[in-house]
């Protein structure tokens, strides 16, 4: 602060009453501490300040507290002598172990019993083929249908029908299905399903060797083979009669 | 060994050098000189005399063991004080964070205060009590800066080395504590709030 202020601020001051009496309460407090700063030093003189200094020059120069080099740690060998104790220990529990596991070992104890055998009746195991059998042939109905039934529906305003890209690779891989299902259905001795399976078959095989794009006579011909032979509708009971023999 | 014999008045430079050196009587010196300002300094923070005088203890003999490391154009006061200051808050953490706060300690106002005056100046004399009370509700470091200020009696310049901040923040904060205590005061003492 310059000088300048400083006159500026006291000369506020001898004529604001408010600022006065805030710099005299500020300069009483001051004094106070001040004050309360040399009463604390008298206060001192209450401790022997002599006897003190004495004790605390004793207790540096008898402790020794001059840095000093730390001793060189001393490196602890693994096969040192102090630790032959230890090391002894060790060897004794592994041998004392080792025996133990071979005791153990030579008494079976640990040894896994045989699994009991599984036995199952040759009627057991007939069923769960058919039921295999069953499951899988439903599985088959249902996929044709679907084909058969978009195969059915098709039939746009001109006349022309087509085979969708999916329904074409269904078909395929239905054909394939059926090549896998034909010993189960002999050994499941269905032979009503395998008949109505041939069928499909058969119509499947005729589509599969028609182009993608079907002229309208060949669509027609295929479409008047399903309703002949009824091939949806055999389809339905066949399922339903599949579902309600369920092991 | 008496010949080596210091004097309290011998330069502080020449008490070290010869403390340095194994000297057990300038070091002595060192520790008669300064030991109630680093007393008063650990008293402001630890507030309870008999821990007080272990951080002192403590403090010259951190200050031997440093002796190498002293700086001749450094202020030694306020490096001494600052090593006790950093060891008083040590103290302070081992110590007190397991009781909790320090209602256990004394006051300053507690201390024996054989030379006060009560009858002298009963007005200052309750002034004084009562800003001890409150000096407790200051912040740590505006208590450190005003008890510094007004009781060890050092300069601005001086308790920023010790605090190791600058003297505008010293400043600053010893006006923030003047100020917290004045408000606090206002209405015990009929000053203006």
């Amino acid at each position: 602060m310059s000088e300048r202020d400083r006159e500026n601020i006291r000369r506020h001051i001898e004529t604001c009453p408010a600022c006065a009496a805030e710099v005299r309460d500020l300069e009483r407090l001051l004094e106070s501490a001040d004050s309360m700063g040399q009463n604390m030093k008298a206060a001192l003189a209450g401790i022997d300040w002599d006897a003190q200094a004495e004790k605390i020059v004793s207790a540096v120069w008898n402790e020794k507290v001059r840095p000093q080099v730390e001793p060189r740690r001393e490196r602890v060998w693994l096969f040192g002598p102090r630790l032959k104790p230890v090391l002894a220990g060790l060897l004794l529990g592994i041998m004392v172990g080792a025996a133990a596991m071979f005791i153990t070992y030579r008494s079976g104890v640990l040894e896994k019993a045989p699994a009991e055998a599984f036995f199952a009746s040759n009627e057991f195991l007939g069923r769960i083929d058919q039921e295999i059998a069953r499951r899988e042939i439903l599985d088959y109905l249902e996929k044709n249908q679907y084909v058969l039934l978009e195969l059915a529906q098709t039939q746009t305003e001109s006349g022309d029908c087509r085979l969708t890209e999916a329904a074409a690779r269904e078909t395929r891989e239905l054909l394939g299905k059926k090549r896998y299902l034909n010993p189960q259905l002999e050994k499941a001795r269905m032979s009503k399903a395998k008949a109505i399976c041939d069928q499909i078959e058969l119509l499947f095989y005729e589509l599969a060797q028609v182009s993608e794009n079907l002229t309208p006579a060949q669509c027609r011909g295929i479409q008047n083979m399903i309703e002949e032979k009824n091939i949806l509708l055999k389809i339905k009971l066949l399922k339903k009669e599949l579902q309600e023999s369920e092991v | 060994m008496e010949d080596n014999r210091t004097t309290p008045n011998e330069d502080i430079s020449t008490l070290l050098k010869k403390a340095g050196e194994g000297d057990r009587h300038a070091f002595k010196d060192i520790v008669s000189l300064h030991q109630q300002k680093v007393f008063l300094l650990a008293y402001s923070i630890l507030r309870n005399r008999e821990d007080a005088l272990d951080v002192v203890q403590e403090t010259f003999m951190r200050l031997y063991q440093k002796l190498d490391t002293y700086e001749k154009d450094r202020n030694f006061q306020a490096w001494l004080l600052q090593i006790a200051k950093n060891l008083s808050i040590d103290y302070y953490r081992k110590h007190y964070s397991r009781r909790r706060g320090m209602e256990t300690g004394k006051s300053i106002e507690e201390l024996p205060l054989a030379a006060e005056d009560h009858a002298s100046n009963p007005e200052s004399s309750e002034l004084r009590h009562v800003i001890s009370r409150n000096l407790e509700r200051l912040g740590e470091r505006q208590r450190l800066i005003f008890v510094m200020k007004h009781f060890n009696g050092l300069e601005y310049r001086e308790i920023a080395q010790v605090l190791g901040i600058s003297v505008g923040t010293v400043k600053s904060l010893h006006f923030k504590a003047v100020r917290n205590l004045k408000h606090w005061l206002s209405p015990q003492l009929g000053m203006q709030p």
